[in-house]
């Protein structure tokens, strides 16, 4: 009998260690959250927004959409690491099976999304794949990860709710608009609206008068608006610096409420400490039990 | 009191059961039979495929006929095949399935070699969308193919080991499964770079 336990015992190792060796693979890195930047390709500001809007995303919907880069693939192939860290990670929720995982091998310039069976429906593989190759492949391609990434990750969500169109063209555009003459007038304008948020806090005629000089000034270095626009710019100023004190006492009283222009993306974080809603990297996140079959689609940029 | 001790008789039974791993041999089978149904699928997805695939191809390489007509004789020959959940009892039925399913993958890993040499039908979107759908859907045979292995695994374990042998020999008289063997070529499945 002891004999026999001896050989079960040497049959178990040998099968154990053949089978770490034919899977010769990268194991899956721990789940720290939506964003595991473990390349370190994005910037730390981008990551805590993206993080803040897939919390959004998840709380809205219960979709779990998480990102994963890594630095190198060490000689696997991205489809079997990719299914790897699906079922370690378990991303969606265990009834929906409505988990996406997008993951980056900056090394072998790889990219694939992973798409659970529930969101397969609405996220096919002909879409997963016109996301990576109009989204995310031209901006990483550009030396813009940031953008890339989050451009990515909001044809995703758009997908799931039916509205990604695969038009790459439209989005260049638009942004390209933005950045033309807009830049420092918006930057200013963002300035300008935490002075008068943190003067509103304290007292509501503060607030107008911060509102009412900053957005003249930031129209008149931004965009060397004409004198006469400035006196309405300034009454217009005060009317916005007014609204801002009377939420910043919202938020100081109830502290309560969704972010406070977050369809900007980045000024959420000038927030964070006014309510108690936009906390997110501190709150755990772990999958829900979404099961995958391997769907999805993959590409190099 | 007759029935009271039947009561017992059988609780007695039922705990017995679940100790000699009557009802873990069980669940094991039918996780193998559930694994099989998604490898099923995965390979006919990918049979549904293949009619759209040839349609468009046949629009821009007219000169490869050849290739495309092993694809579909390959895929014929995939239909015809009787498959029922005895495929899995049946180590040579497996085989069979197998080796067909090989052949069709092969074929069709030439015809992605052959498109290589028609820029317009690298081009065209269609053919882009089935191609993409064809890479998803061999990466989720290999899924189902990998999992199924693993459910196998745990089942010819768990009717080999002692005290469930006992109980399969006695009882069940469950046999043991077959598991796909990793195949030459395999991981040559169409992979098409452009």
């Amino acid at each position: 009998m002891r004999f026999y336990a001896y050989k079960l015992l040497l049959l178990f190792i040998i099968l154990l260690t053949s089978l770490t060796q034919t899977a010769a693979a990268l194991e899956a890195p721990p789940l720290k959250g939506r964003i595991n930047d473990y390349a370190g390709m994005l910037s730390p500001t981008a990551a805590r927004s993206l993080e803040q809007k897939l919390a959004a995303f998840e709380r809205e919907t219960t979709n779990q959409v998480v990102l994963l880069t890594i630095p190198s693939l060490e000689g696997d192939v991205i489809e079997s690491f990719a299914i790897r860290v699906a079922d370690a990670w378990k991303i969606g929720q265990k009834d929906k099976s409505n988990g996406v995982i997008l993951i980056l091998a900056k090394k072998e310039r790889k990219i694939r999304i992973e798409v659970g069976t529930g969101l397969q429906g609405v996220l096919p593989d002909i879409t997963a794949g016109q996301i990576i190759r109009n989204v995310i492949a031209p901006g990483l391609r550009s030396g813009n990860p940031d953008q890339a990434v989050s451009a990515g990750l909001g044809a995703i969500i758009d997908a799931t709710k039916g509205e990604f169109k695969a038009t790459p063209t439209d989005k260049k555009a638009t942004r390209k608009k933005k950045s033309s003459g807009y830049g420092l007038f918006i930057v200013l304008l963002l300035a300008g609206i935490v002075i008068t948020a943190v003067a509103g806090s304290s007292s509501r005629t503060a607030g107008v008068l911060a509102g009412g000089v900053s957005l003249p000034v930031a129209a008149g270095i931004g965009l060397g608006a004409v004198l006469w626009k400035l006196g309405i710019l300034a009454l217009l100023g005060g009317a916005a610096g007014l609204l801002i004190s009377l939420l910043m006492r919202l938020f100081n009283a109830g502290g309560g409420g969704g972010g406070y222009g977050g369809g900007w993306g980045g000024p959420t974080i000038f927030y964070g400490g006014g309510g108690g809603g936009s906390s997110s990297s501190d709150d755990s996140f772990s999958g829900g039990g979404g099961d995958f079959d391997g769907g999805g689609s993959s590409d190099d940029w | 009191m007759k029935r009271i001790s039947m009561h017992l008789l059988g609780l007695v039974l039922i705990s017995m059961l679940s100790g000699c791993g009557y009802n873990t041999m069980q669940a094991n089978e039918e996780a193998v039979i559930a694994a099989w149904g998604n490898v099923e699928s995965s390979y006919q997805r990918r049979n549904d495929l293949i009619p759209n695939l040839v349609e468009v191809v046949k629009g821009y390489a007219k000169h490869e006929a050849d290739t495309l007509k092993a694809v579909t004789e390959a895929r014929a020959k995939v239909g015809s095949m009787q498959l029922s959940k005895e495929v899995i009892n049946d180590p040579a039925a497996l085989t069979k399935f197998q080796q067909n399913q090989g052949e069709l993958s092969s074929a069709l890993s030439r015809l992605m070699v052959v498109v290589e040499k028609y820029p317009d039908l690298k081009a065209n979107q269609n053919f882009l969308d089935l191609q993409k759908q064809l890479e998803g859907t061999e990466n989720r045979i290999n899924v189902a193919r990998e999992r199924y292995n693993k459910s196998v695994q745990v089942f010819n374990t768990s009717i080999r080991t002692f005290p469930n042998s006992m109980t399969n020999s006695m009882l069940l008289h469950l046999k043991r499964k077959e598991p796909f063997k990793a195949e030459e070529g395999a991981k040559a499945v169409p992979k098409v770079k452009f």
